[in-house]
C-alpha cells in the first residue's frame, strides 16, 4: 500500500511543478505575444487559470503533507498527549466529513456545468472544475486515514513547516 | 448576527483553535453556515472555484514564490551581503547595518518575508556570529526584524492578497509601501547604532572603498530587479500579475546563466517545493474567498454602518483600535490568516468611515509584518531558529527593541497617512 501512494505523490509532484512551470512559461508568451508579434493572444490567461486552480487543489489533494498547512498549533502542541490525540481526531473526522457531505451537491453542480464552455478555447467548465471533486475525494480519504491511525498509534507532534507565501 | 453566521465563526474558531488547518477549517465553516441556513451546499464549492478562476491578480502569488526560492537557491543573496559589506560595514555596528540595507535591497526583489530571513538572513547570522562578535540571539532578532519589510517594498505576495479581498488598486499599493519599507529600515538603522555604541560592539576591518565598484558590479544585476518590476507596472508595459512572471524570469536568468549557479535538478525542486507553497497558500485564499460571500450576503457592511452611526467614532479612532486588534491577532496568528479571514470583516466599516483603502492595506500589512515577530507565535522568528538552530528564547529576548522601533513607525504611518499616501498620489491616486 505505501509504495503506491508514494509513486502517486512522485507523479503528481512532477506534474505540478510541470503545470506551474507552463504557468511560469505561458506568461512570458503572453508578454512576448504583445509586443513582438504585435497582438495579445486570449487564450494565455484562460490557460493561466485554469492551471492555477489545478495547482490549488490538485496539489492541496496529493502533495501538500499535513504539516505544509497553514495552521494554528500552539495550543495543539502544548497540550498534553491524550488531549491532543482527541484535537487530532476531531480534527481529521471533521475535514473527513464535512468534505464528503459537500461531495454530492458540489459534484451536481460541478456535472451542470458541462452545459458551459470556457470563453477562449471552448473546454466544458466541468472538466476545468472537475480538480475540486478529486480534491474532496482524496482529502477526505487521507483523513479517514489519518483518523485510523491515530487512533491507532496516536497524534503526531510534528509542527507546521513553515513556507515562503505564507507571510 | 444570525444563527447560521455564529454556526459559521464557532466552527472556523474551535477547529482553527484544536490545530486544523486554517483553511479546512474555513471551508468546514462555510459548509456549517450553509447548512444552518438551508442553503445549497454547493455554493462552497461554487464561490471558492469561481474566485480562484476569476481573480487574475492571484496568479502573482505562485510567480513571486518560485521568484523568492529562485533567489534564495542561486547565489543572489551572497552578492548583495558582499556589496553592502563594503558599502556599510566600516561603521560601528557594521553588519547590524549591513544585514538592514541587504534587508532592504533583498526586499525589492522578493514579496516574502520568509523568504528574506531563510535566505539572506541564514548567511548574515554566519557572519555576524563568526568570532563571537555579536550575540546569537542579537543577529538573530535584528534579521527577524530587517526581514518585516521584505513585503512592504513591492513586490509583495500580502498585498496581492489584501488587493483581492479589499478590490483596491495593486499598483498604488505597490507605490504606497516604499516610502513606509524605507522608514522601517531608517528606525531599525537608528535602533542598530543605538544599541551598539551603548553596547560597544567590535568595529570591522572596513574593506578598502577602491574595491567598492567590484563589489558593485558583481552586485548590479541583483539591484537592477526592483528596478524592472517598478519600471514595468508603472511604466505600463506589464500589469502587475506579468511583472511577476518577469521577476521569476530574471531571477533563473540571473542564477541560472549569469552566476552559473543552478542545476536543473535544482530547479526541479525549486518548481515542486512552489507548487507545494502555492498550493497551501492558495487554499487559504479560496477559504477567504467563500467567507467573503458569507460578509456579503449577511449585510455586514449596512450592519455595521447602522451601529456606528450610533456610536459616532471618528475614522483616526476606528484606525487605532484595528491596529491594536490586528496587533494582538499578530501574537498569535500569522499574517496570511489576518489579512484573508480577519480583515475582510474591517473593509465595509473603513468605507463607511471614508477611510482610504489603500492607507489602510498598507498600514495594515505593515502592521501584520510586526506580528510575523511578535512572541510567542511569530513565523519569522520560527524561520529563524530552524534554520540556523539560535534558541527561540535568546532571539526573543532582543527582539523587544526593534519591536518598539517598528510599532512606532508603524504609528507614525497612522497619523500621517502622507507617509503611504504621497508617492500613489505623486502617481495620480485620488485618495
Amino acid at each position: 500500500m505505501q509504495t503506491p501512494i508514494r509513486w502517486i505523490v512522485r507523479i503528481v509532484e512532477a506534474l505540478t511543478a510541470a503545470a506551474l512551470f507552463a504557468l511560469f512559461t505561458t506568461f512570458l508568451i503572453q508578454i512576448f505575444s504583445r509586443y513582438v508579434l504585435g497582438g495579445a493572444v486570449g487564450w494565455t490567461i484562460e490557460l493561466n487559470l485554469t492551471l492555477w486552480i489545478w495547482i490549488v487543489f490538485i496539489g492541496a489533494a496529493f502533495i501538500v503533507r499535513d504539516r505544509d498547512h497553514v495552521t494554528f498549533d500552539i495550543l495543539y502542541l502544548a497540550v498534553p498527549d491524550g488531549p491532543r490525540k482527541v484535537f487530532a481526531l476531531i480534527s481529521a473526522a471533521a475535514i473527513a466529513g464535512g468534505l464528503l457531505y459537500s461531495l454530492l451537491p458540489t459534484w451536481d453542480y460541478i456535472d451542470f456545468l458541462k452545459i458551459k464552455r470556457s470563453a477562449t478555447l471552448g473546454v466544458p467548465l466541468r472538466t476545468i472544475f472537475s480538480c475540486y471533486a478529486i480534491f474532496l475525494v482524496v482529502v477526505s480519504l487521507r483523513y479517514i486515514w489519518v483518523f485510523v491511525s491515530t487512533l491507532r498509534h496516536g497524534a503526531s507532534k510534528e509542527a507546521h513547516e513553515i513556507h515562503v507565501g505564507e507571510d | 448576527m444570525s444563527i447560521e453566521l455564529t454556526a459559521c465563526l464557532l466552527t472556523i474558531f474551535l477547529l482553527a483553535a484544536i490545530g486544523t488547518p486554517i483553511a479546512y477549517s474555513v471551508i468546514l465553516g462555510a459548509l456549517a453556515y450553509l447548512a444552518v441556513a438551508g442553503q445549497d451546499i454547493a455554493l462552497a464549492g461554487e464561490q471558492i472555484l469561481q474566485g480562484l478562476y476569476d481573480s487574475f491578480i492571484l496568479l502573482a502569488v505562485p510567480l513571486f514564490i518560485v521568484a523568492a526560492n529562485i533567489m534564495n537557491a542561486g547565489t543572489i543573496s551572497e552578492r548583495l551581503l558582499n556589496f553592502c559589506v563594503a558599502a556599510v560595514g566600516r561603521f560601528r555596528g557594521g553588519l547590524g547595518h549591513v544585514n538592514i540595507v541587504a534587508s532592504l535591497i533583498f526586499s525589492g526583489m522578493s514579496g516574502s518575508a520568509v523568504a528574506d530571513a531563510a535566505g539572506i538572513g541564514k548567511i548574515i547570522i554566519q557572519m555576524m556570529t563568526k568570532d563571537g562578535r555579536y550575540s546569537p540571539g542579537y543577529a538573530a532578532a535584528i534579521t527577524a526584524a530587517s526581514a518585516t519589510i521584505g513585503p512592504i517594498i513591492p513586490p509583495s505576495i500580502p498585498m496581492v492578497l489584501y488587493a483581492l479581498i479589499s478590490n483596491s488598486s495593486i499598483g498604488y499599493l505597490f507605490m504606497g509601501g516604499i516610502l513606509p519599507g524605507l522608514f522601517m529600515g531608517l528606525v531599525l538603522i537608528v535602533m542598530n547604532a543605538w544599541l551598539s555604541s551603548r553596547r560597544g560592539f567590535a568595529l570591522e576591518e572596513p574593506v578598502p572603498l577602491r574595491e567598492l565598484p567590484k563589489t558593485a558590479i558583481n552586485a548590479v544585476p541583483a539591484l537592477l530587479m526592483p528596478a524592472i518590476l517598478l519600471y514595468g507596472i508603472y511604466g505600463g508595459v506589464t500589469t502587475p500579475t506579468e511583472a511577476a512572471a518577469v521577476a521569476a524570469f530574471y531571477a533563473l536568468v540571473l542564477a541560472g546563466v549569469f552566476y552559473r549557479a543552478l542545476s536543473f535538478r535544482g530547479l526541479y525542486d525549486i518548481f515542486v517545493e512552489s507548487a507545494r507553497s502555492s498550493a497551501a497558500v492558495g487554499l487559504v485564499i479560496g477559504g477567504a474567498l467563500i467567507l467573503n460571500y458569507i460578509v456579503a450576503s449577511e449585510n455586514i457592511p449596512s450592519i455595521m454602518a447602522e451601529k456606528l452611526v450610533g456610536i459616532d467614532v471618528s475614522p483616526l479612532m476606528f484606525l487605532l483600535a484595528v491596529n491594536v486588534i490586528v496587533l494582538l491577532l499578530g501574537c498569535v496568528l500569522d499574517a496570511t490568516t489576518i489579512i484573508l479571514v480577519i480583515i475582510p470583516l474591517f473593509i465595509p466599516t473603513c468605507r463607511e468611515l471614508g477611510i482610504d483603502l489603500v492607507h489602510f492595506g498598507v498600514v495594515i500589512v505593515v502592521n501584520t509584518m510586526i506580528g510575523l515577530i511578535t512572541p510567542p507565535y511569530g513565523v519569522l522568528l520560527f524561520v529563524i531558529n530552524a534554520v540556523t538552530g539560535i534558541p527561540l528564547g535568546s532571539i526573543i529576548r532582543e527582539i523587544w527593541a526593534f519591536l518598539f522601533v517598528l510599532v512606532v513607525a508603524l504609528l507614525a504611518m497612522i497619523l500621517f497617512p502622507g507617509i503611504v499616501l504621497f508617492l500613489p498620489r505623486l502617481l495620480g491616486y485620488e485618495g
